[in-house]
Parts: C-alpha cells; sequence; structure tokens
C-alpha cells in the first residue's frame, strides 16, 4: 500500500492549469522530495494532497482513504507544515505548542512532555516565554515546524519548511526528520535547496509547469540525467599544453599552481582516456586527477530545461 | 474533547488577554459613572414603561447591550488574524471542518457575549438597583440578548473579516460600523425627544432591539413591542449569521 497514491490529479484556476494530470506514488516510511521551479505547482499538489483546496480532476488515497470522499479522516492523519507562516502572534512559543497540542486532542501529561522534548530538540528553551510575535523569522519557523510533532500523525508534508533557517538550524531540523522517518513517519518534503533533498530524499520527483517531469532515487536521476561529468587532470606548468592537446576533444585549460585540464562533456571518460594517451606519449606526469560527482541542482537544472525547451518547441 | 470546544479553548485563549478585559472593564465604567453622572444634569429622568429612570440607571442597563455588542468585535478580530497569520489555513489541514470553525466562533462570542452582560450587570447593578425588578422573565431576556446580540453582531464583524486584507482598512471599517451602531441607538440616550430622523435611525439599529429587551428584562417591562423586538434580532442574527458562514466557507485559501 502507497501512503500518497495520487492518479490523474488535476488543478485549474480558470484557464491556468496549475496542476496537470500527474501522478505521484509514495511508498511508507519514506521522504519524498517534490521540486520544482517557483510556480511549478508545488504548494498547489500539497493543497489538494492536504484536502485544503478540492481537485479540478484525479483521485487522491492518502494512507488507504478516499481524500475526496473523507477529507477530515485524512486530516487527523496527518501533519502539515505548510510555505506560509502561521502563528498566533500574542502566544509565547511554549503556549503555542502546548495549545496545538490541545487542539490535536492530546492528553494534559504528552503535551507537557512533547513541550520540552520539542523545545530542546529545536533549540527553542531560551525564547520559550517569549512571544511569537517578538521573535525573529527563523525562530518562528522552527517554532511552526516544532509544533507539527506535538501531535501523532503517519505522513507528514512539509512545503520548505527550512526557509529562513540559519545552517545548524537547517541540519539540526533536517536530522530530527531523518529519525522520525527512522521510526516509521512518511514525508512529503519540497524545497529549493537541492542539497537539503539530495541529503534527505529516497525518492524525488520533479514538477514544472504543472506536470511531473521526473521520478526516481535522487541516485537514478543522475544516472538518468548526469551524463555530463566533470573530470579535472592536474599537471605542472606545460607552456605549450594548447598545441600538445591540439584535436582532442572538450576541455578547458587553467593555470592557477600548474595546469588543470578541466573535462566536462556527454563523452567525458573517452576524453580523459585521450588526453592521458597524449600525455603519456608526452612524457608530462599527471600530479592529480578528480571527478567532481554530478550534483541534484545539476539534474535539476537540466531536468528543468529539456521540459522548457520541449514546452517551447511544442509551442 | 469535542473539535469545536478545543477551538472555543484555543479561541478564547488568543482572545483573552489583560488588554481585552481591561478594554471591555475600562470602557464601560467610563461611560457610566463618567458620563451617567456628568449627563444627569442635563438628563434627569428617563421615562420607560410606568417607571422613570434616573440617567445613570438607563445608560448602565445600556451599557449591558453596548459592551455585549463591543465584545463580539473579537469574532472579526479571531478571523481577522487567523487569516492574517496563517492559522486560518493551518487550523483548516487540521482535524477541524469549515463548520467547526464557524461554530466555534459562534460559541465564543456567544460565552464572551455572557461574560460582558455579567460584568457590566454586576458593575451598573448599584445604580439600577433601585429600578430593578426581578421576576421569571428577567434573567433569560437577558441570557436571550446576550446570545442573540453576540451571533449577530459578530456575524457582521465576521462579515467585515472576510471582505478586507489591509489591517488599516479592517480597523477603519470596523471602528466606523460599530461607532455607529453605538450611538445611533438608544444605548446612550433615549429616542424619545431626539430629532424625528434620528428616532428613526435609532429603530433602524439592531443595538436599540437588543437594548430594549435588556431593560424589558432587568427593568420588568415586558411588552408586546418588545416580543416583535425579540423576533427582529432573531431574523436579523439568523440572515446575518447565514451570509458570514457563506462568506467564511467560500474563502479562498
Amino acid at each position: 500500500m502507497y501512503c500518497i497514491e495520487a492518479r490523474s490529479l488535476s488543478k485549474s484556476y480558470g484557464n491556468l492549469v496549475a496542476v496537470d494530470s500527474i501522478d505521484l506514488l509514495v511508498k511508507p516510511g519514506k521522504i519524498f522530495g517534490f521540486l520544482g521551479p517557483n510556480g511549478a505547482g508545488k504548494t498547489t499538489t500539497i493543497k489538494l494532497l492536504t484536502t485544503l483546496i478540492p481537485t479540478s480532476a484525479g483521485t487522491i488515497n492518502i494512507l488507504g482513504i478516499d481524500a475526496s470522499r473523507d477529507p477530515l479522516e485524512v486530516r487527523k492523519k496527518i501533519g502539515v507544515v505548510l510555505q506560509q507562516p502561521s502563528y498566533e502572534p500574542n502566544l509565547t512559543v511554549e503556549k503555542s505548542l502546548e495549545k496545538y497540542g490541545m487542539m490535536w486532542d492530546v492528553d494534559t501529561r504528552t503535551r507537557r512532555n512533547r513541550v520540552e522534548e520539542l523545545l530542546s530538540a529545536f533549540d527553542l528553551q531560551d525564547i520559550r516565554k517569549k512571544k511569537n510575535d517578538d521573535i525573529s523569522i527563523g525562530q518562528r519557523r522552527r517554532v511552526q515546524v516544532a509544533r507539527e510533532f506535538m501531535h501523532e500523525m503517519d505522513l507528514l508534508f512539509l512545503d520548505e519548511p527550512t526557509v529562513g533557517l540559519d545552517p545548524s538550524a537547517r541540519r539540526g531540523l533536517l536530522d530530527y526528520i531523518k529519525g522520525k522517518v527512522r521510526d516509521g513517519l512518511t514525508i512529503f518534503f519540497t524545497t529549493h535547496i537541492l542539497e537539503e533533498a539530495e541529503y534527505l530524499c529516497d525518492e524525488i520527483a520533479i514538477i514544472n509547469h504543472g506536470k511531473i517531469i521526473a521520478v526516481d532515487t535522487p541516485e537514478e536521476l543522475k544516472n538518468k540525467f548526469g551524463r555530463e561529468k566533470t573530470i579535472k587532470i592536474h599537471i605542472g606548468n606545460v607552456e605549450n599544453i594548447f598545441s600538445i592537446l591540439q584535436g582532442v576533444g572538450n576541455y578547458e585549460i587553467s593555470h592557477d599552481e600548474g595546469t588543470v585540464i578541466t573535462i566536462h562533456s556527454d563523452d567525458s571518460e573517452q576524453v580523459l582516456v585521450k588526453i592521458l594517451q597524449v600525455l603519456n606519449s608526452n612524457d608530462i606526469p599527471v600530479e592529480d586527477l578528480s571527478v567532481v560527482p554530478t550534483s541534484l541542482e545539476e539534474i535539476f537544472l537540466t531536468v528543468v530545461k529539456n521540459s522548457d525547451n520541449n514546452l517551447g518547441a511544442k509551442n | 474533547m469535542h473539535p469545536i470546544f478545543r477551538l472555543v479553548n484555543r479561541n478564547l485563549t488568543i482572545s483573552l488577554n489583560m488588554g481585552f478585559v481591561i478594554w471591555q472593564v475600562i470602557f464601560p465604567v467610563i461611560y457610566i459613572f463618567v458620563a451617567g453622572f456628568a449627563y444627569t444634569a442635563l438628563i434627569h429622568n428617563v421615562p420607560f414603561g410606568q417607571k422613570n429612570l434616573d440617567y445613570p440607571a438607563f445608560i448602565a442597563s445600556g451599557m449591558i447591550g453596548f459592551n455585549i455588542m463591543n465584545s463580539t468585535l473579537i469574532s472579526g478580530i479571531i478571523i481577522w488574524n487567523d487569516r492574517r497569520h496563517g492559522m486560518f489555513e493551518q487550523i483548516l489541514v487540521g482535524p477541524f471542518t469549515r463548520a467547526q470553525y464557524i461554530l466555534s466562533n459562534v460559541y465564543t462570542i456567544g460565552i464572551i457575549g455572557l461574560f460582558s452582560a455579567g460584568l457590566i450587570t454586576a458593575i451598573g447593578y448599584p445604580l439600577f438597583f433601585k429600578s430593578v425588578e426581578f421576576n421569571l422573565l428577567t434573567v433569560p431576556l437577558v441570557v436571550f440578548a446576550s446570545i442573540t446580540g453576540a451571533i449577530l453582531f459578530g456575524s457582521i464583524a465576521s462579515i467585515i473579516s472576510t471582505r478586507l486584507k489591509s489591517s488599516e482598512g479592517f480597523n477603519v471599517i470596523i471602528n466606523t460600523v460599530f461607532l455607529f451602531f453605538a450611538f445611533v441607538s438608544t444605548a446612550f440616550y433615549p429616542a424619545q425627544g431626539a430629532p424625528p430622523i434620528l428616532a428613526t435611525a435609532f429603530y433602524l439599529n439592531p443595538l436599540t432591539y437588543l437594548v430594549d429587551v435588556v431593560r424589558a428584562g432587568i427593568f420588568g417591562n415586558f411588552t408586546e413591542t418588545v416580543g416583535y423586538e425579540m423576533i427582529v434580532l432573531v431574523v436579523a442574527a439568523a440572515v446575518l449569521f447565514g451570509i458570514a458562514t457563506k462568506l467564511l466557507s467560500k474563502l479562498e485559501i
């Protein structure tokens, strides 16, 4: 059984198609990353999956419940941290957590324990008595995310939860999330920080112009779309290197402490072999050789660019 | 606990701060004890049914209705703040329905309305105790006025809060509307003797009916007219509550 099973899901606002017949399958106990450029349809998809807005077409099944038939039952089993800030301005940080737990019908003793646990886990002890109106945007975001862990849930939607967080708070949050997933929680996660997605996600979908343009594990996405590899060859100072490597193919040369030959192409390995042969035949020793791994960011940019180009070609 | 009561608990927690309570007490106290006694020089007695009320007793009883109306501003403020600070969406992705959110606001303003009525009755009692005529209808009439008035004015505040996005717009409109309700009514002065146009305007204002029902309860003057006024209040409250509910349930996210 999937935690999220959406089929042919669409949402239109007049002539604007925000989400265009997408399919989503999320397995339990996994972190599913949902990436896309601004305005691609990520937040609309989250609002559809969390039953906040009605669908224009398609079906949604969350944790085995038909979301259109029983949205309240769905909402009782999920947690949602929306992209936009949400807070009670005149409540203190600890009171916000406590009241949120009360709203979810968590018993008093559990609430008290969880408040203490979350204040520590999210580094909120120093500001526990401060009102939400008097704390920084990043602190408020931490409270907003922490608050969602006041109640039990099987599935958590996190829409850009790390916006406004400093690097250490961000890492702390990501590790806390990882811990919760180890305990069995499933997470649907959107972000613009691709290192986060790479660090966290078991599976990633990329959406652009309301359509899913790629879905796979981060590694498989790299294998599929990361054909261009970057290889750097460090050699000593060789002044006539251009003439030596003439005709070899795609490479760039830069001079720093010595000479660096950078290969960045679809057939980096073949270019590398040719260059090594030339260097060897000219008795030029290789001091260092490094392969720069393809980042998810490059994959993301490639996939989105291809999708934009395809759309442009169709239009 | 039922979801509606959990939301009411939350509404009361975020609304009932010291500032609100002071505002709820200080304003009526000033009106009752300062304006009440200061205007006694101008208005000696106000005829009311078979009685002649002194002005402090008249204004103290009017302040009960005024405070019920004033306290229901909280309904608009809760909705407006929830929208502004993202809690409206957050609640609706939680274990609540829109209907529960709306009903929780009704319960909240009902509780605050009753609290306000009780508070001002206690504060104003020394002034109108000489004229008080307790009977079987006293408490039911005051409770009826508190709840109907809270729903009626709470609905008006809710309607305004669903239509306006800027804080300036919300504050200006809500204060203007409620200022009109407060002063174009019989809460502060009797309709008798007022210019005919103003006296007519008094009776286009639901606060007048609310205040009349409260006074009928306190001073034991239940007449046929008061019965009609109660019907007008119920109908107006039902219509406005229907409009507020419709607007809230259509509020875009």
